[in-house]
């Protein structure tokens, strides 16, 4: 039984059918029951035919939201402009801006996290409450945010934060840890300083690690901004779905779905390639 | 001696399963409202029972939060369903679910209102941030009240903050920048006890234009088998057997009104404070002269103009009489191979002769 050999090697065309075969079934399950279900009822929204799909694309991307201030001149504009103008992009930018911000206040935690496990003071003061802070559900404490910062762009940026940094101080510091001691003795004896150590043996170490981990962590760090944008927003690409699911506008939400999935997909891979070209001598990514 | 016992239990308990399961059985889902909760009642206390048996059904009561109860119903896992007549049109009706609405249950009076802090009025609405659950009976009632007020054309001017009811009232109550929320009960008047909120309009300037049915798959009332008919027929018995002890007078209502408001976690107080500003149909006579009444299909074509113009008939829609009703009277407005909401008269009528 060769299927469950371990030292077997598949060939090219073997590895390229197995490996597509899940999306195939998927696709092939998903058409079959689009067209059974249309034709029960013509009218079905629950399971768009690929036509109803191709339309709805066609209506995101190239069409303003409907309840806007129509543009002073929609007719004359090119492709590109009428992209620019539709709801997909629209709303692409306002979730992609409150990501960025999310992810740019990784990069303190990160520091934190290190500075936590090099320097006892900055340990003692920190850890024991960020072990229970990282225990806090944040969606749970959503009315507190509300009240403290209002419903603007401001309190989703704080979900995202006590959703995710916690972990992220919490893993650096552990990663920091983990440097053996005996390379911080050693920089001390060649002569570095406390912050040469802690930025130039412990940090450049861990580095590559620390972006593994914010990778790890991007996927929680989509679903607190979709949570928060569910909530109360106006715009952005779960405040789109969150409104198509009120009547079920299938035909958007799943592009949408499939748009978002891609777009993390993209981040995710720019990350990879991006700590492969930094750290070379990196092997575990 | 003992296990003869069991064993008797047992079979009769195997001798009842098939009988049990050979009886046509029913599910109508409610989500927590003030005009739905009956329904809580109505299996609690076995009313839904004695009429199911009546007529040799099963009918199973089951609760649910509003959007998925309405998910519900159009994947056709549940045969009824407690809905307002906007999302009978826009989620049923506009996803190709022919629907029949048999009870006309209540209109909200008041329920649902918009609120402002610092005065503001209409007049000076656009340019601000208006909380609300889009695409809702909040919008239709702050569109309307835009409207009424002359300022029909500066409706897109305003600001809509999609914001979740969970956490509305929160929101809003919480920070003072926000100066316009559309929102119902309790919410409302929750919201209404913050200091120098005023509210400024609501659907007791629009009544019967926001109405709460009970409504049943057409597929499932023309069942060959007649056991849609039943279901119907039961149903209706069982809601206006409860409207009875709800409107009687006595001090056996407050103990009802207490069981009903049980269902939503909710006090005998603040139950009759929403009723106050619910306008319940009690009788099934009031019910048929509301369906019946040729104001009716002006409201509908309100509300269908707004779901329409809001792109909640679906976006391949591409006129309003794709999404037929027709109406007590016979009558449809729109194209009449495409009739999806039904206004049935023939069980409230029932009811109201003692005839179910």
């Amino acid at each position: 039984m060769s299927v469950l050999s371990i030292s077997v090697r598949p060939n090219r065309m073997t590895c390229w059918v197995l490996s597509w075969f899940l999306f195939a079934a998927g696709i092939c399950l998903y058409l079959y029951t689009a067209q059974k279900r249309h034709k029960e009822n013509p009218d079905d929204r629950v399971v768009p035919t690929l036509a109803q799909l191709g339309a709805g694309i066609y209506q995101a991307a190239m069409n303003p939201d409907a309840d806007e201030e129509p543009a002073a001149d929609s007719a004359g504009q090119s492709a590109l402009e009428r992209f620019r103008n539709g709801m997909l992009w629209k709303d692409t930018v306002a979730s992609a801006r409150r990501f960025l911000y999310g992810l740019a206040l990784l990069f303190p935690a990160v520091l934190l996290g290190l500075h936590m496990g090099i320097f006892p003071y900055f340990g003692v003061f920190f850890l024991r409450f960020i072990l229970f802070f990282d225990k806090i559900i944040a969606l749970s404490v959503l009315p507190i945010l509300f009240i403290a910062f209002g419903i603007d762009e401001l309190s989703k940026v704080m979900l995202i934060v006590i959703g995710v940094t916690p972990t992220i101080i919490l893993d650096t510091f552990n990663l920091t840890k983990s440097v053996p001691p005996e390379q911080v003795v050693k920089g001390f004896t060649l002569g570095a300083r406390d912050f040469d150590v802690a930025y130039r043996v412990v940090l450049k170490q861990i580095w590559p690690r620390v972006l593994n981990s914010i990778r790890l962590n991007l996927k929680p760090l989509m679903l607190f901004l979709f949570a928060g944008e569910m909530i109360a927003s106006t715009d952005g690409l779960a405040y789109r779905i969150a409104l198509l699911r009120r009547h079920m506008g299938m035909n958007i939400i799943i592009p949408y779905v499939l748009w978002v999935a891609l777009l993390l997909f993209l981040v995710d891979l720019t990350m990879r390639l991006l700590n492969k070209r930094l750290h070379p001598w990196f092997r575990e990514a | 001696m003992k296990s003869r016992r069991a064993w008797l239990g047992l079979m009769l308990l195997v001798g009842a399963l098939p009988l049990a399961a050979q009886k046509p059985a029913f599910t109508v889902g409610w989500s927590v409202y003030v005009g739905w909760n009956p329904y809580y009642y109505m299996a609690k206390s076995g009313i839904m029972k004695k009429w199911a048996d009546k007529y040799g059904i099963t009918i199973k009561v089951q609760r649910f939060d509003y959007a998925p109860s309405l998910e519900a119903f159009v994947a056709k896992n549940i045969e009824a369903c407690a809905m307002t007549n906007m999302e009978a049109l826009d989620m049923p009706a506009a996803a190709g679910i022919d629907t029949t609405a048999i009870i006309v249950g209540d209109y909200s009076n008041g329920n649902d209102a918009v609120l402002t802090r610092n005065g503001v009025t209409f007049k000076n609405l656009p340019g601000k941030k208006l909380l609300l659950v889009e695409k809702t009976v909040s919008q239709y009632l702050f569109e309307r009240g835009m409207a009424m007020n002359g300022m029909e054309s500066q409706i897109k001017r305003v600001h809509l903050v999609n914001t979740s009811d969970s956490d509305i009232a929160a929101a809003f109550i919480a920070d003072t920048s926000h100066e316009a929320v559309v929102t119902w009960k309790p919410l409302v008047s929750q919201i209404s006890k913050t200091p120098g909120v005023t509210n400024i309009f609501n659907s007791s300037q629009i009544p019967g234009e926001i109405l709460d049915l009970t409504v049943v798959r057409t597929d499932v009332l023309n069942r060959p088998d007649g056991s849609g008919q039943k279901f119907a027929k039961a149903l209706t018995g069982a809601w206006y057997e409860t409207m009875g002890l709800m409107s009687a007078k006595g001090p056996a209502t407050d103990k009802v009104l207490a069981a009903i408001a049980e269902g939503s976690q909710d006090s005998l107080p603040s139950y009759k404070e929403q009723l106050s500003t619910t306008h319940m149909l009690f009788t099934p006579l009031a019910a048929l002269q509301l369906a019946t009444s040729p104001e009716m299909k002006q409201k509908m074509t309100l509300v269908k103009t707004f779901c329409f113009n809001h792109g909640l008939l679906g976006e391949s829609t591409k006129s309003m009489d794709e999404v037929a009703i027709r109406y007590p009277d016979g009558s449809v407005e729109g194209k009449s191979d495409r009739v999806r909401l039904r206004f049935e008269k023939a069980y409230m009528q029932a009811a109201s002769e003692g005839k179910l």
